[in-house]
């Protein structure tokens, strides 16, 4: 049996066309127990922490995992259990709740204001401020006694820029698993100033053209390759169902220019913890070396079905959901090309920047929103178009990523699958071939 | 629940707040989650919580709490003050919402079988469907799949004698099917049901169209990109449906994010499309008495034979324009602040089937998931046509493989043939029928 207690206290201050938005603060708390009887899972969850409360939720897990035992062909096996008493905080520097309030609205109101004055096209904004601090207390019947406290700040902006009747929309985040000398390292005003720009140049720009072209992707959203292309197929979950990763441990899957790894250790990653919502110690997990599949991401359930050790990527969204295989922070590891080397030998092809939504599919088949195409003509970058969806098939799209940047960078991402959550994306620019849905 | 509204609004009161409001939210979950085809977990959830929206000189702030006592709610009224003192005033903000008009209940937002359900009930549905898609072709399987009951409870006043209070249950389900042949596994197909009511409800059915839906992406074949007629099934016609929903929002017009901003009266689509949007919808998925700052729902029209009727307002942005507001405050929870959104916005169904319209499309395309990005502001749509088939002589003719849709939801608006019969409730606020459109672009590799 597990049982978890989970508080979760957030503050987001948001100014939206200049204009003051309320500021908004609050604590959500609850517990939820896990437990396993007979191969039989059952689960139940409440805000109410009274005693009598968590007795009762540990009953109803309880009698849900009884009642349901007769209807269920698949029994739950785990791995081993090994139990840890352990504490964990994220390591920050500026503790952000002793932080004067006055100041933190004063940033986002100075940002709005630079975001709005960079060009008369700029017809609306917003800028938002949030600071999340998880506190999750982890206890077994094996013998767990896990506590952790994980702090994230980050901030967004979107912009729409309106010229000749036309509009243009742009976003751009940064943020981190950090106290708030995240500000400091990468400010927002920054974010503010990428999207102002690219919605000012983009408000007239049309829309790329269709079909497939050499890329580059940048730095900022290769991430997003890694994660929709790769990282959701080798979930074991999905592996189980059948995603085209199966069978392919140890084969090639890619070109030898790409190691793909899921860390659940990453300094200051949107996805680190130290220990998973299985009390499973994270790690550094390699999906992909040097074009070669080496492993998958596991639970403590999958990884007894797949005869390995769990690799700590069960995370629950909040005490209301059960863990679920989930990446951490997801990336492709740094080459050695500078971003002009990339785009050398491209004779006609995009430099797409930005990200938006993405998906992957059983197939590997998979999708992500670009915000602006850059055209390269003969290694040169040209004009920009209204970025557009891109697909792929993650196989042809990895064998054909022939070089690889140096501009590594992690970034902040959320995930949806089934409950939603929080994880690092990240890599260097890289170049390949891909669909473009455009016009 | 009502007393902590009614005593969060004393509290404030007596702090020197100009104004307040108190939102409270509780919630009873039973879930059964089926993961590759088998029961994964059964969840029982229960939650609940309270804000605070508080008001002084025209500064906001905003503070909420899970925990549902005298002392904790005392506590989020004063951190709702501080984090008004901390603030700077809003020159917009004019006042919470005084109506005092009653609300009109819809009928069928509370359905007592519902409320009942056990969670042996709620698994029989899921073994059921999983059953169904089995039964329906041996070559589709279940992914992962979620049914959910839900009872809600609503209470809400503010400072100036809003205080109503309502309950809801919803039932919601949904499954991922795919295919698998010879160990390969096709894409991933999504069916779902979102309802008020059990009584038309069947597990079943919901299983074989998940099948339906699964095999209808099996042999594809890919086919050279042209510019034609996609016929997009209810959930892709979001598409359309989301930047219209957008651009009727007033506070996007209010804030230059719309298209549609001063054109009141005008045609902006093309005249076969009518759209109201009507909070009091009988057994409407999204219907309920008021909105969530407590004034009464209602119908708006928003597009009359393709004409711009009006937009959908809060309180915050009818104020700013001194009118009423259409009862379309929406909190994505209590934690939230109520921001615009339609309740139940519905595209006015045509006359004919999918299949009629199917057998009329000389060459085009049937889209039956759209996995992309649609640019509300803009209306720039791409994305990979999931579940997708050539029409051609209007006759289905093969599944299609890598095959992207590309166009501008504002410009397909326009060019809309023909609109189907068989709306449904979508997961997006939206009821929707199917919408054959033209002039759309359909890229593939060749």
């Amino acid at each position: 049996m597990e049982l978890r207690h989970h508080r979760r206290e957030m503050l987001t201050i948001s100014v939206k066309d200049g204009k003051m938005d309320a500021v908004n603060h609050g604590v959500t708390e609850g517990a939820c127990a896990r437990v396993l009887i007979d191969g039989s899972w059952g689960f139940a969850s409440t805000t109410n922490l009274e005693k009598d409360a968590v007795m009762e939720i540990i009953e109803d897990a309880a009698s849900l995992a009884k009642a349901s035992k007769p209807m269920k062909k698949r029994i739950a096996e785990l791995t081993q259990p090994q139990a840890f008493e352990d504490t964990y905080e994220t390591p920050m520097r500026r503790d952000p709740w002793k932080s004067d309030k006055e100041e933190l609205v004063k940033l986002v109101i100075d940002v709005d204001k630079e975001v709005r004055s960079f060009s008369p096209k700029i017809v609306s904004d917003n800028v938002s401020l949030r600071i999340i601090d998880d506190k999750l207390n982890f206890t077994s019947s094996e013998g767990s006694r896990i506590s952790q406290r994980i702090i994230r700040c980050y901030g967004v902006v979107t912009v729409v820029a309106r010229e000749n009747g036309k509009l243009a929309s742009a976003y751009e985040s940064i943020g981190a698993q950090s106290g708030l000398e995240i500000l400091e390292e990468t400010p927002l005003e920054n974010a503010g100033r990428t999207a102002a720009e690219r919605a000012d140049k983009l408000a007239s720009a049309r829309v790329a053209p269709g079909g497939e072209f050499p890329v580059i992707i940048e730095n900022r959203i290769v991430g997003l390759l890694a994660h929709e292309a790769i990282g959701h197929c080798a979930e074991a979950d999905l592996v189980y169902g059948g995603s085209f990763l199966a069978d392919k441990i140890g084969k090639k899957v890619a070109s030898e220019k790409v190691t793909l790894i899921d860390d659940g250790t990453f300094p200051h990653g949107f996805g680190t913890v130290k220990y998973d919502d299985e009390g499973v110690p994270t790690e550094k997990t390699v999906i992909i070396e040097k074009g070669i599949c080496r492993s998958f991401l596991h639970s403590r359930e999958t990884a007894k079905h797949f005869n390995v050790k769990p690799t700590g990527n069960a995370r629950a969204w909040t005490f209301e959901y059960d863990p679920i295989i989930r990446m951490r922070n997801t990336y492709i590891a740094s080459g050695d090309y500078s971003l002009e080397e990339l785009a050398e030998a491209i004779k006609d092809g995009f430099f797409l920047k930005g990200g938006l939504g993405g998906q992957a599919d059983f197939t590997g088949e998979f999708m992500f929103g670009t915000q602006e195409a850059i055209r390269i003509r003969n290694g040169e970058f040209a004009e920009s178009y209204r970025g557009v969806t891109i697909s792929g098939n993650a196989f042809e799209v990895l064998e054909n990523v022939d070089a690889v940047g140096k501009d590594f960078i992690m970034r902040i991402g959320m995930c949806g699958k089934e409950q939603v959550n929080y994880v690092g994306m990240g890599g260097p620019s890289l170049r390949t071939k891909l669909l473009l849905g455009g016009a | 629940m009502q007393e902590y509204v009614e005593y969060a609004i004393k509290k404030c009161e007596k702090l020197g707040a100009s104004e307040a409001e108190a939102y409270a939210q509780k919630q009873r979950i039973i879930e059964i989650v089926l993961e590759r085809g088998e029961i994964q977990s059964e969840r029982k959830k229960e939650n609940q919580g309270i804000s605070i929206r508080l008001i002084k000189d025209k500064k906001l702030g905003f503070a909420y709490t899970s925990t549902l006592s005298e002392k904790s709610v005392e506590k989020a009224c004063e951190a709702a003050f501080a984090l008004a003192k901390a603030s700077v005033p809003n020159p917009d903000w004019i006042s919470l919402p005084k109506s005092t008009k009653p609300a009109g209940s819809p009928e069928g937002i509370f359905d007592s079988r519902i409320a009942k359900l056990k969670s042996a009930e709620v698994l029989e549905f899921a073994l059921q469907a999983a059953n169904a898609v089995k039964e329906k072709d041996k070559r589709a399987v279940v992914d992962d799949g979620k049914f959910s009951a839900f009872i809600n409870e609503t209470a809400i006043a503010n400072s100036h004698g809003i205080n109503r209070r309502e309950n809801t249950t919803l039932f919601s389900c949904y499954l991922v099917c795919i295919t698998k042949e010879m160990g390969k596994a096709s894409s991933m197909a999504f069916e779902y049901e979102i309802t008020r009511s059990l009584e038309n409800f069947s597990p079943t059915r919901l299983g074989e169209k998940a099948a339906e839906k699964a095999l209808a992406s099996i042999n594809p074949k890919s086919v050279t990109s042209f510019e034609g007629k996609v016929l997009l099934d209810c959930d892709p016609a979001v598409i359309l449906a989301y930047p219209l929903m957008s651009s009727v929002n007033a506070d996007n017009v209010q804030r230059r994010r719309s298209l549609w901003a001063g054109k009141i009266g005008e045609e902006v689509t093309n005249p076969i499309l009518n759209v109201v949007d009507d909070g009091l919808l009988p057994y409407g998925v999204f219907s309920s008495s008021f909105d969530d700052e407590g004034i009464p729902r209602q119908k708006t029209e928003i597009l009359t034979n393709g004409v711009l009727q009006g937009y959908l307002h809060n309180s915050f942005t009818a104020n700013k324009e001194n009118k009423a507001s259409t009862g379309n405050a929406y909190r994505q929870n209590y934690a939230t602040l109520p921001t615009v959104m339609a309740s139940n916005m519905i595209i006015q169904p045509g006359n004919k089937t999918l299949e009629e319209i199917i057998s009329e499309i000389d060459k085009g395309i049937i889209v039956r998931r759209f996995s992309g990005n649609v640019r509300p502001e803009s209306g720039d749509f791409s994305g990979i046509a999931k579940q997708a088939s050539l029409i051609e002589k209007g006759e289905i003719k093969h599944a299609l493989k890598e095959t992207m849709i590309a166009g501008n939801a504002f410009e397909a608006l326009k060019n809309i043939i023909e609109i189907g019969k068989e709306t449904r409730a979508t997961m997006y606020r939206a009821y929707v029928p199917p919408i054959l459109v033209d002039n759309v672009k359909i890229v593939s590799k060749q």
